[in-house]
């Protein structure tokens, strides 16, 4: 578990959270927890239903406030893309990341060229003008990438984008982020239950557990990535191993585990 | 449309077909009631009433949302607002309309300010609980959307809640007018000198059924020129967005 001296960067890292804690009424959600993220990093976040993932997300993004600890970003925008797209239904595709830019206040002359180049790397040019119902599944969450994109945020947040898609399309959309982030380079936290997703993804692996952070997977395989590459399917051998591990642990006994090494010191700011 | 149109055909043959079968004085047939009708409008007498009635059911109407919307979206989003209200919307729908119009004779006076908040009154709570479970239906995760790309309070009010809300302000104008043309007429009837409800109690008085029958057809045909010509229209350009479910 000492991979984390390793990824972190000699710039500032773009997430530090130290000692973050949160309950919901008697239930503590996430205890202790504390995670760096360095700059571009792709990290993914794997554990079970009820872990806290979302709940640390939500926190990061600024949607909750935690109960201990901080959070400190790189000073730069955060993106989030749900589970659902969660696109306004009576607005077009286009309309819908015009709502985004206006909100983020990006400045109008860049609209144009904003959406051009995301719309066309996400394979959307001529579905500009689609309500959301007359998309499918798949191609809304494109929309919701897009729009997630344009915003150029610095860190962009995924809370199970693919979770309710089918299989097939939520692996040519893993596909196509890959090749988006690749392009883009965005600092990504990617939340996800679905192992082989994280392995494929993610330059790091945190594994996740009744709240904390129970065990870190450096993923070394070279990009481009091959979705099928046997090198995936070995970590994600290892990773779904150490990953029941973790998962099987009972909270009560979440002391037993060794705490993970906190490199960063507890910085004084809070949420940006 | 062309199942409709049989089916208002149907509907005229029934009536003919009726009007066959029973004494002319009592049940005249559709050509009569349409003649009736035709004479009464060439004489000049219809459209002053039905302008005062159409006068009364927009000022009705109008207070009836004043009154039915604020209160519907705030039981919708607060939850003592709820526990407060639900009781008295409850109770507002259980008086009847005649009790409203008979109150507010006495306690205002037998004028049309009267009537119009007498109808207003009537309709506000069945406009209330239509928003009420309308604002239960609000999608918050959107809001939270809207937070993510730094949409400030008043956008997010305007441009993500409003066209989630729209729909059933629709809607419950339609009911609404529905439910207040309705109650126009029976308060016309009982306090005021003029109106729709005037004629049709007028005739009834004089057991004139072509003219009854006749008066009920202008009323029909004004509502449903008012409801498909107009409402239904401006429901379809607004929720254009919407997919289309075969009406």
């Amino acid at each position: 578990m000492a991979a984390q001296g390793g990824t972190v960067k000699a710039d500032a890292p773009a997430i530090a959270i130290a000692g973050l804690e949160k309950h919901f009424g008697t239930l503590k959600v996430l205890a202790d927890l504390d995670l760096v993220v360095a700059d571009k990093e792709l990290v993914c976040i794997l554990g079970p239903s009820g872990s806290g993932k979302s709940t640390l997300l939500n926190i990061i993004a600024g949607l909750e406030t935690a109960d201990a600890g901080n959070v400190t970003l790189g000073g730069k925008r955060v993106g989030y893309l749900f589970q659902e797209p969660r696109l306004l239904p009576w607005l077009t595709a286009e309309r819908n990341v015009d709502f985004a830019l206006q909100g983020c206040a990006v400045p109008a002359a860049r609209w144009g060229e904003l959406k051009d180049h995301y719309f066309a790397l996400a394979g959307l040019s001529e579905f500009r003008n689609y309500y959301p119902h007359q998309l499918s599944g798949g191609m809304r969450q494109r929309v919701a990438l897009v729009r997630s994109l344009c915003v150029e945020p610095g860190i962009l947040l995924m809370d199970e984008p693919f979770g309710g898609l089918d299989e097939l399309t939520a692996r040519r959309l893993r596909v196509d982020l890959l090749r988006i982030w690749r392009e883009s380079r965005k600092t990504i936290v990617f939340v996800t239950h679905n192992a082989y997703e994280a392995c494929y993804l993610a330059d790091r692996v945190v594994v996740m557990a009744h709240g904390r952070i129970r065990d870190e997977i450096a993923v070394n395989i070279p990009r481009p990535r091959d979705y099928d590459d046997p090198a995936v399917f070995d970590v994600n051998r290892d990773v779904v191993r150490r990953f029941l591990a973790a998962a099987e642990l009972q909270p009560e006994h979440a002391s037993a585990l060794p705490p993970v090494p906190n490199p960063v010191s507890h910085s004084p700011g809070g949420l940006p | 449309m062309g199942l409709r149109l049989a089916s208002i055909a149907g509907a005229i043959m029934l009536w003919w077909l009726l009007s066959l079968a029973m004494p002319a004085n009592l049940l005249p047939g559709p050509v009569v009631a349409t003649v009736t009708l035709y004479k009464d409008l060439a004489q000049g007498d219809v459209l002053p009433h039905l302008a005062i009635t159409l006068l009364r059911v927009t000022g009705g109407l109008a207070l009836a949302m004043l009154i039915g919307v604020p209160i519907g979206i705030l039981m919708g989003i607060n939850q003592r607002a709820e526990k407060v209200l639900d009781i008295w919307v409850m109770v507002g729908l259980t008086v009847p309309s005649l009790c409203y119009a008979i109150i507010c004779f006495m306690l205002i006076g037998l004028n049309e300010a009267a009537t119009v908040v007498a109808i207003g009154l009537t309709a506000a709570p069945s406009i209330a609980i239509n928003l009420w479970e309308g604002v239960k239906t609000i999608d918050f995760k959107l809001v939270q959307m809207a937070h993510i790309f730094e949409v400030g309070r008043a956008r997010i009010l305007l441009r993500v809640l409003l066209p989630q809300v729209m729909p059933y302000v629709m809607a419950s104008l339609r009911m609404g007018l529905g439910i207040v043309w309705k109650i126009a007429v029976l308060i016309e009837l009982i306090g005021r000198p003029n109106g729709v409800g005037f004629k049709l109690f007028y005739w009834y008085q004089l057991a004139d059924m072509a003219q009854v029958l006749a008066w009920t057809l202008l009323f029909t045909i004004v509502m449903l020129v008012i409801e498909l010509g107009i409402l239904s229209q401006i429901e379809k350009r607004l929720f254009a967005w919407r997919p289309r479910v075969g009406l």
